[in-house]
Parts: structure tokens; sequence; C-alpha cells
């Protein structure tokens, strides 16, 4: 017996059968696989923009300060998007706002799934007491209209010291989304862990001695953790969106370019017939927009059990 | 193996209650009984009659709330389990005492492949690198009977059929080779066929491991073929129990006669087998006297039945009994 398994080599931990069949269903839907492909470039794009600032390469493609031409100028073959009024290439910015828009947004994702997925999983593994004080704090946060309540703590939070850490632009504004936007995966997982508790499989856990933070994070979360991911895919894009609300509003990054600052810009523009700072961004907000839309919506057909069709 | 009449579990006027918005639920009320060292136990009993509260109690896993233990003693190898905290029980679960659940469809994680879930088991119990519990997972797999463990030990739940599910929990359960496996109705969910063989695989394991066997099943010819000694639970409480020829040669309580009665058997054909009149009795509201009195054959012709509680009682060497009318039964 022994020998049979000295012979053979020890696989590492393979993906679930939930993720390989659901990941063969996605590579099916064409439409879906071109969304990917959409957000992969907008990813390699802000990843770009991050490697051409760190070893400093003089690109053009990210070097938005530079003047390229007088200011206003309409797009054409030489400005693709046209120029602002310090004559700094529209189509730089754009980019360069990817950087600012897809951060936040991750960051903004990570912090909520790091809150509210522990959160939800302990409110509904242990209910009772524990249940009601979460519940209780969630149905509070979200009584609060949102774009007030990321207002309040993009104001609170803008330029506090925080760990002996300044909180500038950036990282106000993806604390700000973060804190307030855990509410919704904390109720879903809360939902789906009420759900799995009572099953055999968590008894048989504890049978043979786990203990309740292992049944938690090692039995429970990975039944539901592809929810996470499609929440996550989901609301990716209403981050994006709500950092350009907070930048339109003055509370973003004010000294570097996002899609959020530059629509604020064309506020002035408009009144002068400027439409193509405008234009980009929301061009390039509603390429990202509709990407992770359809491709978040076909990742949950493919994922989720009880919408999946045979 | 000898006789060998070693205790490893001794179980003494444990009782169990569930406080549910009805009322107070007894679920288990003063059962006592003791498990050999090497010997299967069965605990027999109709549908909630508190044999799984018993178990679970046992492994201190009725949930809280509702359930709570409030009395007795639970002594397993000379300690008394209610003793101890949670983090030392977690050490004895898995490893000293296993248990195997009635529904092999839904008591393995269906997100792990079976080899991951035994090597869970392992880790929690063994310091062991992660080839070495491989090597075990696979080993053990083996030893329960899986055909081709080495590529079984890759596959998911889902890929395997009830009964291959069933001797993949009972691997997790003897994968540290425990003192006491509890088998929580282990076979109802399978087909016959199934059941014999996972039956006759739970006695190759016990006695390689010398392992005791705490079997709780509602299945008399499981008990008359595999049990060293058998209790009868009826509404909470032991009525009767002994060793399993004893028992089944001269069933004392009228409610195990009535069960072994109940038996169909070979040669019966074309007449009606006998029940118990009645229904099991309600754990919120217990008879008053003798919880059997309502539906007892014998008739209540004695007073005490309806008065007072039979406790159960030695009648003959290792038979023990509670009914006022017992042969031998004495006050």
């Amino acid at each position: 017996m022994t020998d049979v398994v000295k012979d053979k080599k020890i696989v590492a931990v393979k993906g679930t059968s939930l993720w390989k069949d659901g990941l063969r269903r996605l590579k099916h839907r064409k439409f879906a696989m071109v969304c990917l492909v959409i957000i992969l470039a907008y990813f390699a794009v802000t990843a770009f923009v991050y490697v051409a600032e760190f070893f400093n390469w003089q690109i053009r493609a990210v070097m938005w300060t530079e003047e390229v031409g007088p200011s206003y100028q309409p797009p054409d073959v030489k400005y693709v998007f046209g120029t602002d009024i310090f004559g700094q290439s529209v189509l730089r910015k754009t980019i360069y706002g990817a950087k600012t828009s897809i951060t936040v947004a991750l960051c903004a994702s990570l912090i909520s799934i790091l809150i509210g997925v522990p959160l939800g999983a302990i409110a509904g593994y242990f209910r009772g007491v524990v249940d009601e004080i979460i519940v209780w704090i969630y149905s509070t946060l979200s009584s609060i209209p949102y774009i007030l309540l990321i207002l309040a703590f993009a104001v609170v939070l803008r330029d506090r010291t925080l760990f002996g850490f300044r909180l500038t632009g950036m990282v106000t504004v993806y604390l700000a989304i973060g804190l307030t936007s855990w509410v919704g995966i904390c109720r879903l997982i809360r939902g789906e862990i009420i759900k799995h508790k009572d099953r055999e499989y968590v008894l048989a856990a504890r049978s043979y001695g786990s203990s309740n933070a292992r049944i938690i994070f090692k039995q429970l979360l990975p039944n539901v953790f592809h929810l996470v991911i499609i929440d996550f895919s989901l609301r990716f894009v209403s981050f994006i969106h709500a950092e350009v609300i907070l930048s339109f509003l003055g509370l973003g990054e004010a000294d570097k370019p996002s899609w959020g600052a530059m629509i604020n810009d064309a506020r002035i523009e408009l009144a002068r017939g400027v439409w193509w700072q405008m234009a980009a961004a929301t061009v390039a907000i509603f390429f990202i927009s509709l990407a992770l839309n359809i491709f978040g919506d076909a990742l949950r057909d493919s994922l989720d059990p009880k919408l999946r069709m045979q | 193996m000898g006789e060998n009449n070693e205790i490893l579990l001794s179980v003494k006027g444990l009782s169990t209650h569930f406080y549910t918005e009805q009322g107070k639920a007894k679920a288990v009320q003063q059962v006592g009984f003791s498990i050999k060292k090497g010997k299967t136990f069965a605990l027999v009993g109709e549908s909630g009659c508190g044999k799984s509260v018993t178990a679970l109690s046992i492994m201190k896993l009725v949930p809280y709330p509702p359930g709570k233990i409030v009395s007795g003693e639970i002594i397993f190898r000379g300690k008394d389990l209610r003793s101890l905290s949670g983090k030392q029980m977690r050490q004895i679960r898995g490893d000293r005492i296993a248990m195997i659940f009635q529904e092999p469809m839904t008591s393995l994680n269906p997100v792990f492949t079976v080899g991951n879930q035994i090597i869970e088991v392992l880790k929690l119990h063994q310091k062991k690198t992660s080839a070495q519990a491989r090597a075990d997972a696979i080993e053990v797999l083996d030893k329960v009977g899986i055909a081709d463990p080495a590529q079984r030990v890759d596959e998911y739940p889902h890929q395997m059929s009830g009964g291959m599910r069933q001797r993949v929990m009972i691997a997790m359960a003897v994968s540290c080779e425990p003192d006491l496996l509890i088998a929580d109705e282990p076979t109802t969910a399978l087909d016959v066929t199934i059941q014999a063989q996972i039956l006759d695989l739970m006695d190759g394991l016990q006695k390689q491991n010398n392992m005791s066997i705490f079997l709780i099943t509602h299945d008399l010819g499981v008990v008359a073929e595999r049990a060293d000694d058998v209790a009868v639970m009826y509404a909470s409480g032991i009525v009767e129990t002994a060793d399993a020829k004893t028992l089944f040669a001269e069933p004392l309580h009228p409610y195990t006669q009535g069960l072994l009665k109940s038996l169909p058997s070979l040669g019966f054909k074309g007449q009606r087998l006998n029940t118990i009149a009645g229904s099991v009795a309600n754990p919120l509201d217990f008879p008053k006297g003798c919880k059997f009195h309502p539906r007892c054959p014998l008739g209540i012709t004695d007073r005490r039945c309806q008065s007072k509680e039979p406790e159960l009682k030695e009648v003959s060497d290792g038979h023990f009994v509670a009914c006022f009318k017992a042969a031998g039964y004495e006050e």
C-alpha cells in the first residue's frame, strides 16, 4: 500500500468541482468572454500605469502632465480625444484615470469584503445576541442614504492621520466607499450561512473535533464563497461610479486626473461647447460598466447552483 | 479476543432536556448503560425516543440552546466528559470518540474532495505533514474497502454512491483509530445489500482496532446479528438491557416483547404482523407512572403502573428491566 502511495506524487489542492464546473460553463458564453477580455484590458492599463510610474518610464501614454497642444483642441487624428484647458491630452488623462478608478474600486471591494464576509458569517453562525448586534449595525448603516453616508465618511476621513498614516485623496475615497458598502455582502453571507450551518456536514465536522472558527472558515465559507466572487464583480461597477461621484463632488483625488474629476471639469466646459473631456470619461466608464455587468451576470448564472440550468 | 469485560464508557443518570417554546421536552431521562471495550452495544428504540440525543449527549454536541444536559455522568476511560472544557472535548472528538451519521449523502462537505476531508481530521488530531496525511488518507480509504483509493482520494462526494460515501464517513471516523465509534443509524439510508457490507466493514474494523461500537438503530435484525449488549429505549428512558442473547431469548419488558413480535419472519405467511397499539409518548407530556402503560398489552391491572415509574432493576445476572410485572422484578 505505502509503495503505491510513494509512487504517486502529492497533488496540490485542486479547485473545487463547483468552480471547475462553473468555469467550464462560463467558457461557453462567448459574450461573457469578450467582456472578460475588456475587463482584463482595463486592468492591464492600470497595471501598466503603475509600472510606468514606478520605474519612471518616459512613455507618452502616461505623461498626462505634458502640454501637447493648444487648449481645447477638438478631437482629430493628432489629438484623439482632444485637449483640455491646459493643452493636456484627454486620452492620456483617461488612461491615467483608469488607474484611479480601478484602484479605488478594487481597494473598496477588498475592504467591504474583509468587513462584510466575516461579520456576516459570524452573525449567521452564532445567531443570538451577536447576530442581533451585527444586524442592528448594518440596518442602521443601510437606513442612511448611501451618497450622504459616503460623503460624510469622506469628509470626516479627509486629511486625518490614522495610525500614523495620512489619509490623502484616493485613500479617503476607498476607505469611505469600503466602510459604507459592506452591508450587502454581509447580509448575503449571513443568510447563506444560516442556511448551511444546520446541514449534516457541519455536525459531522463538529463530531470530529473542529472548533467553531474552523467550521466557519474551513467548512462553511468555502461553500458560499462563489457568492462573494459574484457579488464582487457586480459591485465593482457601483464602486467605480461611487468614485466618479465623489471626485465630481470634489472629494476625490485633487491633483491627479480621474474620470470623476474629468466630468467635474466638463461642467464648465460644456457651456463652451467642449464636450470631448466629458465624452472620453463617459465612454471609459460605459465600457467597463457594461463589461462588468454582463460578466458578473454570466458568472452568477454559471456559479450559483440555484440559477444553474442544464 | 477472549472474555474482556473492561468498561470503556459508562453513562450514569444522564438527562438531557430541550427547552422549547411549547415547554420542556425531556428527551433523555436518567439513562444509564456501559459499553465494554471492543464490544458492540446497541441502543434500540422507535423514532423520537431519544436515541440520537443520547449519542449527541455523549459527544457533548447537543445543540445549545435549546438542548442541555441537565444531569448525569459520562465516564470515558475514567474521566467524566461533562467536566471537560470545550477544547479538551474537541481533542477527544474524532480522535478517541468518533461518530458516523445516518445520511451519508449530506454528511460530507460538497466542496472538498474526500481526501481533503480525511486529511482535515488527521491534521486536527495528529501532527503530520501534508504528504504523510495524504498517504494515511489513501491507506484508510483502502481499509474501508474503497477500490482504487489512490484515485478516489481526489474525488468529490457527488461522484460517489451512497454506500461509498458511508464508507468515506467511516474512513474519516476511524482514521485516528478511536476507542469508541458511535454509529447513529448508519445503514438506515442505504439499501439492504449495502447495509450488510457496511456492517461487515464495521465489524472488521472493530476486530482490527479493538474498538467499541455504540450502535443506534431501530432494526432488531441488525441488533440480533451484531450486538453484544442491547438496551431498549422507550420514551426517553431505558426499559430493558441485557446481553443480546438473553434479551432475544427471554424479553421481559412488554415493550421489548412487542418489538420482537412485530418482526416479520419466514413461515409467517398470510398472517398480519403484530403491532404495538397506540403511538409514541410525547416528550413534552409524558403519561404519569410507567410511560408505557397506555400502550401496555398486559393491561393496567396493577395500580402502580399508573402512579409510579418503575426503576431499572436487575432481575437476573446482567439483565435489567423496568416493569412492575416482569418476572423476577421486585421493588
